[in-house]
């Protein structure tokens, strides 16, 4: 066995049955089903805080619109009951420091279980496709997490994403993010996966929250390229967003051709959104979403809770269901009313160009990076939580494996102003991990729970689907 | 003593009740085309010998309506619709073509689209010379600002006098666009045959010296006085098996969980009593093809019963839906489960030779003994029952959450009681309580129980209050009403206060005050609106209802 620790076979073995042959999942274009999926969860006993945008108010008028249009009663969409993930569900992606309970609320859980109550019914073949229409959303959480970002605690659709390739043996799945800030928690959880390809576009970082997902993110050393980030104009229109899609997302998802494909669907891209200066309308989403045809979309922002969210939601739930969405449109809205000026287009196009040129490339980028770094590559970063006001000091180091998309670790330390909160140090293993990965990063685990240089030390052992937390301080150790 | 009469879909059955005890009962056929003449004839022989001063209450429950809808007797209605923005109409599957009028209301009952009279003129022409003599008008959101729909009903009094207009929020004011349509198109085509109905009932009682109050079960279980129920002939419909949900209530202890199978000719009715309450359709009644809005238990219906055809085929057995006469056993035609059942000594309805060659047919085909064809037969019928009950209990366990609360209280629930009531169902009963672990309990009068569920039931009622205190208005979904609500600062208490005034207001229009303070709040919630970062009002919603129930002197001795 120890001679072919690096085999194919070895690699293969992990692998569910159906995976080896990779047929093309994609029930949303090859299923006879009819029926898309919605769960609805406005969680409408929970708010960050009473005045605070993520509120109970938030989804009440998107309910008393798509109830009082009676969506759910259509043949063509089926209402879901949300339940809770499992804590293990949330350790499969995040490292929670100190643990996953104290990063949770009931609500939390019950965003992201609904997506796997979706995620069930599409890969049984119940519904073509699925809609989690839920709060509170999820794309700013990042793979370590010691408190809220951007409204966000832990991120539904990449718990969704882990949680179809553990239970399922999906393998390459595409996730479009069309909120309107960059969704960074996403890419980071990503970052290094070759077989997860996100895109998002979003209102350019300089004049928005998160301030990052520029063009030159693409992805680690050994996944490059299969990130790629538009930046758009501020005041970017429907023609904009649709052009983007066309000639960018379209044709790359196309080439990546991915099993599934998720969709982020924030909605605060709208021109009444108040966090955002974009110019998309209710017949621009319910566009975007047809020409997209995701396998599942979950919703991610959106605080324009009375101008756009009630005509976005309908519109996009009508889109799915393949239902006529020509007669949505919000009170004011008259058609023709925003202009992409041909700046912007000039501007939007050599964005397009520009990353055209990056995916393409892909390959030789990471032929060139595997030359530039030795066995291990390390980057350090800076973490800022808006609702919670912490900093976080990162350092990921990983493995420039030839075999596997490589292990990797974290060490992070986090400070409330000049209190400092925790210390961890973190080990990931990819599910299509090699067996020299899997051993190595299991050492290293072990190794840094004798020392007593963290206060806690994560093993994310996704090959094994264990899940292991080590307090220093009591030697207490919690699988999950 | 309380009477009370059933007119269902083959027999009319009629109770008499005293206190706690079933003093008569009297079981009649029922005559589709002579509903009335049927429940006369019934409650003749129920009153017969009886002191009819006596009686301080008559419950009605019929099959009125359905029959009207299923026949397609009920009169012909023009649909005209207010829809704005959102769904394109044409997806609703209406059975009439809708008008469609310019104009809109949004989800808070701001006008959003103004109405055009020339439009609306043109439409009432149009229809009068359609020979359109009723017509529903209805519009998106309009519960929430009536001004749309008097609007349309003023121009169409001008413009076609001779056109009846029902508006939309008179007939619900729950959330659910085409549901109302549908709704105010049913209530408009059955409400004339309907008062006609009670106006002959009425007399027939009085001519025959009975004075007490006439009440009309209601498909959620609860009583209405027969005259305050005219306007409203739709919440009627499915009163029989509301009737046998309502004697089982009163048959079995109280607060348990239980599954109601009444079996009849060709069809078996389930419905689930959950810890004492009887399960609610969550959305509204589904009338034929038509989801409506009316408040109903979820009953569900499949195709098997005693007198079901029994065939074989692909060498498998299969049963119904069609009846192609008696059992075998009474001189029918066709093999069916009741001539299983006798062959199995379960009953002994018939003639047990002719019971044996029916099964024996059935045996034949699949080349097995008549004992083990009759197994057979009995069995595929449990299946067929016990699944259906299995998977109304998943339904509801599965049902949406739209709170955090509602998703982690729901637990599992299995039934406690298999509760058969109809003629059909003592055979069959213990052996789908076997299979599903629960006991099997045939009530005393069991095949009167929806005539004694009638006689005892209470009357129920909903209100459910929305107080936006931004616009300073509030709105009552059961019928529409809308008012001013003063006071940005109302609380969530003062909130129930005045639901529950509204509803003892209600509660007297509708005869039946004395329940009001039955009335309970079964849910609330307050939604702070923040525009800004400012809170500039409250959305509050405050539900209350007077629950399905017996009434106390029946539970006085009965309860525990
Ligand atoms: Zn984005
Ligand atoms: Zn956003
Ligand atoms: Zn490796």
């Amino acid at each position: 066995m120890a001679a072919d620790v690096h085999s194919k076979q070895e690699v293969s073995k992990i692998d569910a049955p159906g995976r080896r042959t990779e047929p093309p999942v994609r029930p949303a274009r090859t299923s006879s089903v009819r029926k898309t999926g919605l769960i609805f969860f406005p969680a409408f006993d929970w708010a960050i805080s009473p005045t605070h945008p993520e509120r109970e108010e938030r989804l009440l008028y998107t309910r008393d619109q798509i109830f009082e249009e009676g969506l759910m009663d259509f043949p063509e969409i089926v209402e879901y009951r949300p339940r809770l993930a499992e804590l293990k569900d949330v350790a499969r992606v995040h490292f929670c420091v100190p643990d996953v309970q104290s990063q949770v609320t009931e609500a939390h859980l019950i965003a992201a279980g609904s997506t796997l109550v979706l995620a069930d019914a599409l890969m049984r073949g119940e519904i073509r496709n699925g809609f989690a229409l839920v709060r509170p959303p999820g794309h700013h959480s990042m793979r370590v997490v010691h408190g809220n970002r951007g409204f966000c605690n832990i991120n539904n659709e990449a718990i969704m994403v882990e949680y179809i390739r553990r239970k399922y043996g999906v393998r390459r799945i595409a996730i479009v993010d069309t909120d309107v800030h960059h969704g960074d928690g996403t890419q980071d959880i990503f970052w290094h996966d070759p077989d997860v390809l996100f895109i998002s576009f979003h209102q350019d970082g300089r004049t928005l929250y998160p301030g990052s997902g520029f063009t030159s993110e693409m992805g680690g050393p050994l996944a490059l390229g299969r990130t790629l980030n538009v930046p758009l104009p501020p005041g970017t229109t429907d023609e904009g967003i649709l052009y983007v899609l066309e000639n960018l997302v379209l044709p790359v998802l196309e080439e990546f051709d991915p099993q599934l494909v998720f969709n982020s669907a924030g909605q605060d891209n709208h021109y009444t959104d108040p966090l955002a200066n974009m110019r998309f309308t209710a017949q621009g989403y319910a566009r975007l979403n047809e020409m997209l045809a995701p396998d599942m979309a979950v919703l991610e922002g959106g605080y324009a809770i009375e101008s756009a969210l009630p005509y976005v939601n309908t519109g996009i739930i009508q889109a799915m269901a393949g239902l006529d969405y020509s007669n949505v449109r919000e009170p004011d809205y008259v058609p023709g009313r925003f202009v992409l000026t041909s700046e912007m287009r000039r501007s939007i196009e050599s964005t397009v160009n520009h990353l055209l040129t990056i995916w393409d490339s892909r390959d030789d980028l990471v032929a060139k990076a595997r030359q530039e770094h030795g066995r291990f590559y390390s980057r350090r970063k800076r973490i800022f939580y808006d609702t919670d006001m912490i900093t976080e000091g990162q350092e990921e180091t990983l493995r420039m494996c030839t075999e596997c998309p490589g292990y990797l670790t974290v060490s992070t330390q986090a400070a409330r102003g000049y209190g400092r909160l925790n210390t961890a140090f973190c080990v990931s293993v990819p599910l299509f991990a090699c067996r020299s990965c899997i051993e190595d990063a299991r050492e290293e685990y072990e190794e840094h729970k004798s020392e007593m240089k963290y206060d806690y030390v994560y093993l994310q052992d996704k090959p094994s689907d264990r899940f292991r937390a080590y307090c220093t301080r009591t030697r207490n150790e919690i699988v999950l | 003593m309380f009477a009370g009469i059933d007119v269902g879909g083959t027999t009319t059955n009629a109770a008499l009740v005293d206190g706690n005890k079933v003093v008569k009962t009297a079981i009649g056929p029922t005559d589709h085309h002579e509903i009335l003449g049927s429940l006369l004839r019934t409650m003749d022989r129920l009153i017969e010998g009886v002191d009819v001063e006596r009686i301080e209450r008559v419950v009605l429950s019929t099959t009125l309506i359905t029959n009207l809808i299923a026949e397609g007797k009920a009169d012909r209605v023009g649909l005209v619709l207010i829809p704005g923005p959102g769904v394109n109409p044409k997806d609703y599957r209406f059975r009439t073509e809708p008008v469609i009028l310019e104009g809109a209301v949004d989800y808070r009952g701001r006008e959003i689209a103004p109405l055009r009279d020339d439009q609306i003129r043109a439409t009432a022409q149009s229809l009068a010379d359609q020979g359109y003599r009723k017509v529903a008008v209805v519009g998106k959101f309009c519960q929430r600002n009536h001004e749309h729909e008097m609007h349309v009903r003023e121009v169409f009094s001008k413009a076609a006098p001779a056109i009846e207009v029902e508006m939309g929020h008179r007939v619900s004011g729950r959330l659910n666009f085409p549901r109302r349509a549908a709704t105010t198109m049913l209530t408009l085509a059955t409400r004339d045959h309907y008062r006609r109905f009670a106006e002959q009932a009425e007399r027939a009682m009085r001519e025959r010296g009975i004075k007490a109050p006439i009440y009309i079960l209601k498909a959620d279980g609860g009583t209405l006085p027969l005259d305050k129920s005219l306007d409203r002939p739709v919440e009627t419909i499915f009163s029989g098996p509301a009737a046998s949900v309502m004697g089982v209530m009163a048959l079995t202890p109280v607060g348990q969980t239980s599954v109601v199978v009444d079996i009849g000719g060709t069809t078996t009715d389930l419905a689930l009593i959950l810890s004492g309450k009887p399960l609610l359709s969550s959305k509204g009644a589904k009338i034929e093809d038509m989801l409506t809005h009316v408040r109903a238990f979820a009953v569900r219906s499949i195709g098997v019963g005693g007198d079901s055809v029994v065939r074989v085929s692909d060498g498998k057995i299969t049963v119904g839906p069609d009846r192609a006469g008696p059992a075998f056993a009474l001189g029918g035609p066709e093999p069916t489960p009741t001539d299983a059942l006798m062959v199995l000594g379960l009953t002994n309805l018939g003639d047990m030779t002719l019971a044996r060659k029916g099964t024996g047919i059935i045996a034949s085909k699949l080349g097995c003994s008549t004992e083990d064809a009759a197994r057979m037969i009995v069995d595929t019928v449990v299946d067929r029952i016990v699944d259906t009950v299995n998977m109304m209990f998943l339904e509801w366990e599965q049902e949406p959450a739209y709170r955090i609360w509602e998703l982690l209280q729901r637990t599992k629930a299995r039934p406690q009681n298999v509760v058969g009531v109809g003629g059909a169902s003592p055979p069959l009963v213990p052996l789908v309580a076997k299979r599903l672990n629960a006991v099997a309990i045939i009530p005393e009068h069991a095949p009167v129980a929806n005539a004694i569920g009638a006689a005892v039931a209470r009357p129920t009622m909903t209100l459910s209050l929305r107080i936006d205190t931004e616009r300073g208005m509030y709105t009552v979904e059961e019928d529409g009403t809308l008012g001013e609500a003063k006071g940005r600062n109302l609380s969530l208490e003062g909130a129930q206060e005045m639901a529950r005034q509204l509803l003892r207001e209600r509660a007297e229009r509708f005869g039946i005050q004395d329940y009001a303070d039955e009335a309970e709040v079964v849910d609330s919630e307050v939604f702070n609106m923040v525009r800004g970062w400012s809170t500039v009002g409250k959305l509050i919603d405050v539900r209350m209802e007077i629950p399905a129930g017996i009434i106390s002197s029946w539970r006085g001795e009965h309860g525990s």
